[in-house]
């Protein structure tokens, strides 16, 4: 029978030989260091990131790239987690630039710990508008809302005529910015939000709240919401018998939408950075590399972590594997070929990208197209 | 005021009611029979819904036989769940069983995970979908088909337990075990047929609320068990009727809350009239006379057993060998017994109100997120030094703390776990609706990191040391207040909760001293975690954590100072350990966990 000290002494075993790994010699691959959830509530965000990472690098090494590797740590985007992390990824001489983690609330605990290491915190996902405020190495391609929100607002408001706006929008740091922005941008373009409601990550009965909106008489409604909140609130809008057409952030654009929303996402709006039928080169390249390996399409979040570490290649061809190499090649390159930006270049004091493209969508007989200028039926 | 909006809201509270009602009802079953509030009811409605969902897509089978299917895959899983995780635990104390329904819970919730990937799953709806008009909206078939299992099983249940001899024998076998079994019950079959109703129950709950959204993940059980156990306890306590009025109650309140005052303010709704319900009406709504709850009188919910005496010089030797630690140059090791010892303040905290004084909070975490935020917003708003808020955050978690727990004061055993589970999540809440104060979803950023008269503390190694002093501290404190009068008083409430009162001590005001004492070591904890961090949110201090906080405390030993430290340690240093398991270090974890409980549910260093 197992006993307590046998397996005590075993998990000391296991716990010092896990603990003494970190900072080994420094001759070994460049590796870069990923922080980001694989268990947990969020882990199929982690489980995109690792597809495209590992598509990106076969590329690379494929076509006679640099030696670089990657380390996976898993946060469960906890930021108890990510803090140790990051300690164990500034400690370790092979890693040159770190990548993650996932919220916000993971990502700028560990901040401190990376801008004192002088080690490149890359937040490819982290949108919250302080996030880069955290210091000189924390940098992002996240899209900003600033940006993407205006562009949201005049697909709405001018290009469908909605004038009458009800918004729901998730309550995390990214919902909320994401809902003021919109609703300063739709205001001054002449709309009227005549409702404005929150919900929590994982509800998924928008039945009374929906009454609420209802009740104030909007002419569309629009979703800063993930492709699986946005597929259920679509749902119950049509159960309740609500005709009004929906706009929808780029975040919703994902495979998962039409499989989870089936009929009630048809006709919903929505804008992304990334569209697999989108014809440039770049985008088509992926969308088939990735199809081929994994068999199912990419969506925005593939395409994020695929720019990303294309970007960390491009960087250590152009500059060197090393902290300082990135740190001051990411305020100096240029014109990174994304597919999401088309092409990224940073701006070295905001540390964020400018100039995200976007294709304006619609979904039409359970597929996304492009939008062909028709103006729904207001009736 | 126009009828139409309020007939759809109470609608809609009924249909989301339904949903809880489904759930309510097996957990207050399995509550009657084992007096256990299993945590893992969620997880098995997930496994239903898995099981569901791939019926329909690999086996095509129509609605009846996916339902068969799930029944029979979660019946066995319920028997699984009592045969192999809890009937060794029977009768050593209440508070391991409930323990190990949590770690079965993260077990199958990992173990659906990595078998079904993380991505959400669409879920068919097999009924059709014919919608009737109600009002100004509309209901389907499948909201019927809830409404009738719920209100159906409940029913069968009823005259199940009623009539039958098997039903005699739960109800025997609820109301006295031992009891039960001299006249010749077979209670171990008994409470294998309740877990496999139960779990059935809650199979089938999970395929039709998963039919219902179209969408399965593996993330749905916490949600799952917070609504069920909410439902069932405003039902009253292992009432299986009441459950159902428990059920749509909820789901009324929470129906009306969002008619109100919008949808962000839903579940602080549902939360408020949990702790009204435990305060008016601590048996439930649907109680016909004053029954004495079932529970404890005296301090069988804690584990008897003899504690390891540890000699004094172990204990100085291991503090003295903590402290020379950050000479050998190890910062990930540093920063995960920082992390370690930061949770150690929240598990001594925990460990003398619910160890020593016996009220088992499942809500601890909100006092590290009232510290943090009362530490953080006294440095950004009023331009505080760190070094003079985070002592004054301690003094305003004691203070806030006991004030929020004073309702639960006067409860016992298991209606304080839940009454500070819900106090934790009203905490949470107001810190997430409360913009004006607390930024709200934005969170509080730039927070400057720990001083000490005028120097910054951003070294991992100067944090370790300030974070051990701390630890060793309070714990120095901790151990004097339990050798005085004070300690003895505290553990003659836990012992005899009635004797102690006839023997003039005051309870509440002796309770209200642990948790002030309690709460200003949580706070500042929670204070110094927020400026390491130098960023927080209303996540960072979330309600897993206090479940967590409690694990450790029960693994050191209910009450056990040095026990608290070392289950804090150990289970803030056994993820990392796992690191090398990958996708499978939290199964890795929680089954690690199970052993513990098994083989050592007294905890490592036994209570005091």
């Amino acid at each position: 029978m197992l006993d307590r000290r046998s397996l005590l002494a075993g998990a000391a075993a296991v716990g010092v030989a896990s603990f003494a790994r970190a900072g080994r010699a420094a001759d070994a691959p460049a590796i870069v260091g990923v922080s980001g959830p694989i268990t947990g509530p969020m882990a199929q965000y982690g489980a995109q990131w690792k597809a495209s990472f590992d598509l990106a690098l076969e590329q690379s090494k494929a076509a006679g790239g640099p030696a670089v590797d990657y380390v996976f740590e898993d946060s469960q985007a906890d930021p108890r987690q990510s803090v140790a992390i990051a300690q164990k990824f500034v400690n370790d001489d092979r890693i040159f630039i770190e990548i993650g983690d996932f919220s916000s609330t993971a990502s700028m605990a560990a901040s401190p710990i990376y801008q004192r290491a002088k080690l490149v915190q890359f937040g490819m996902t982290n949108s919250h508008p302080d996030f880069t405020k955290g210091g000189d190495y924390m940098w992002s391609s996240s899209i900003s809302q600033a940006e993407e929100q205006p562009n949201l607002a005049d697909y709405a408001v001018n290009a469908l005529g909605l004038k009458k706006l009800a918004v729901l929008h998730l309550n995390t740091d990214w919902g909320t910015t994401a809902k003021n922005l919109f609703v300063k941008a739709a205001q001054d373009k002449g709309a009227d939000v005549v409702a404005t409601e929150a919900f929590l990550p994982g509800e998924h009965d928008f039945r009374s709240t929906l009454v609420r909106i209802r009740d104030a008489n909007p002419t569309g409604l629009v979703l800063e919401a993930y492709y699986a909140d946005a597929a259920v609130i679509a749902r119950q809008v049509r159960e309740l018998g609500l005709k009004q057409p929906i706009a929808a952030v780029g975040s919703v654009y994902s495979p998962k939408l039409l499989e989870l929303g089936g009929d009630a996402v048809n006709g919903m709006f929505t804008q992304s950075n990334f569209f697999p039928d989108d014809p440039r080169p770049e985008v088509q390249a992926f969308v088939k590399a990735f199809q081929a390996k994994y068999g199912r399409a990419p969506d925005g979040f593939n395409a994020t972590a695929y720019d990303t570490m294309n970007l960390v290649i491009a960087l250590v061809k152009q500059f060197s594997a090393t902290r300082e190499g990135i740190h001051e090649g990411l305020a100096k390159i240029k014109d990174v070929p994304s597919v999401v930006y088309g092409s990224m270049t940073f701006d070295p004091t905001t540390r964020r990208v400018a100039g995200a493209k976007f294709e304006r969508l619609t979904v039409k007989d359970d597929k996304f197209v492009l939008w062909d200028g028709t103006k729904p039926n207001l009736g | 005021m126009m009828l139409g909006p309020w007939l759809d809201y109470t609608v809609n509270g009924l249909i989301i009611g339904n949903i809880y009602a489904l759930l309510a009802v097996g957990l207050a079953l399995i509550f009657g029979v084992a007096n256990l509030i299993n945590f893992a009811h969620g997880s098995v409605y997930t496994v239903g819904a898995y099981i569901g969902w791939a019926s329909i897509t690999f086996l095509h089978t129509p609605l009846p036989i996916t339902l068969l299917l799930v029944i029979v895959g979660c019946g066995l899983l319920g028997i699984a769940i009592e045969r192999v995780g809890l009937r060794a635990l029977h009768g050593r104390s209440r508070i391991a069983p409930l323990l190990a329904t949590i770690g079965i819970s993260l077990v199958l919730d990992q173990l659906v995970q990595l078998i079904c990937s993380p991505d959400p799953r669409a879920l068919p709806n097999q009924l059709g979908d014919r919608r009737f008009q109600i009002g100004g909206g509309t209901i389907g078939t499948l909201d019927i088909l809830i409404a009738g299992i719920g209100i159906g099983s409940a029913a069968l249940l009823y005259l199940f337990l009623r009539f039958t001899k098997l039903g005699w024998a739960v109800r025997a076998t609820a109301q006295d075990q031992d009891a039960a079994r001299q006249m010749g019950v077979d209670t171990d079959r008994v409470n294998m047929t309740v877990f496999a109703i139960a779990s059935a129950l809650g199979g089938v709950g999970g395929v039709l609320v998963g039919m219902y959204y179209n969408d399965i993940d593996p993330n749905m059980s916490f949600d799952a068990t917070l609504k069920g156990v909410v439902a069932m306890m405003i039902g009253g306590l292992g009432n299986v009727p009441g459950a159902i009025g428990g059920g749509l109650l909820l789901g009324l309140t929470e129906s009306y809350g969002i008619a109100l005052f919008g949808s962000s303010y839903r579940n602080l709704f549902a939360f408020a009239l949990l702790i009204l319900i435990l305060v008016a009406a601590p048996n439930g709504l649907f109680q016909r006379r004053r029954e004495t709850p079932p529970e404890p009188l005296t301090g069988t919910f804690v584990a008897r057993s003899r504690p390891v005496r540890l000699p004094p010089w172990l204990v100085a030797g291991a503090v003295v060998v903590a402290a020379l630690l950050p000479l050998t140059n190890q910062p990930y090791l540093l920063q995960t017994l920082t992390n370690g010892l930061l949770s150690a303040l929240l598990a001594l905290s925990l460990t003398l109100v619910a160890g020593t004084v016996g009220q088992i909070s499942l809500g601890h975490a909100a006092l590290l997120a009232i510290g943090g935020y009362a530490s953080g917003l006294l440095a950004l708003d009023l331009g505080w030094p760190v070094d003079l808020g985070v002592p004054a955050a301690g003094l305003i978690t004691a203070a806030l703390g006991t004030l929020l727990v004073y309702p639960a004061l006067r409860m016992r055993g298991h209606y304080v776990s839940i009454a500070t589970l819900g106090i934790g999540q009203i905490v949470a809440l107001v810190i997430l609706n409360w913009t004006g104060l607390t930024r709200g979803a934005m969170g509080l950023t730039g927070l400057p990191p720990p001083e000490i008269g005028g120097f910054d503390l951003t070294s991992v190694r100067s944090v370790y040391w300030l974070v051990l002093a701390l630890v060793v501290g309070i714990a120095l404190l901790q151990a004097r207040l339990l050798s005085s009068h004070l300690g003895r008083a505290w553990r003659a409430i836990r012992e005899d909760d009635v004797a102690a009162r006839s023997y003039g001590v005051d309870a509440n005001r002796y309770k209200a001293m642990a948790f002030a004492f309690g709460g200003f070591g949580a706070g500042v904890g929670g204070a110094i975690t927020a400026h390491v961090y130098s960023y927080i949110d209303y996540q960072t201090f979330s309600a897993t954590l206090s479940i967590l906080a409690l694990t450790m405390v029960i693994l050191g030993g209910l009450g056990n100072i040095v026990g608290a430290i070392l289950g804090a340690v150990v289970l803030t240093a056994l993820p990392e350990m796992f690191r090398f398991a990958a996708d499978y270090r939290m199964l890795a974890y929680g089954l690690v966990l199970l052993l513990l409980i098994r083989y050592r549910p007294q905890g490592l260093l036994g209570t005091v």
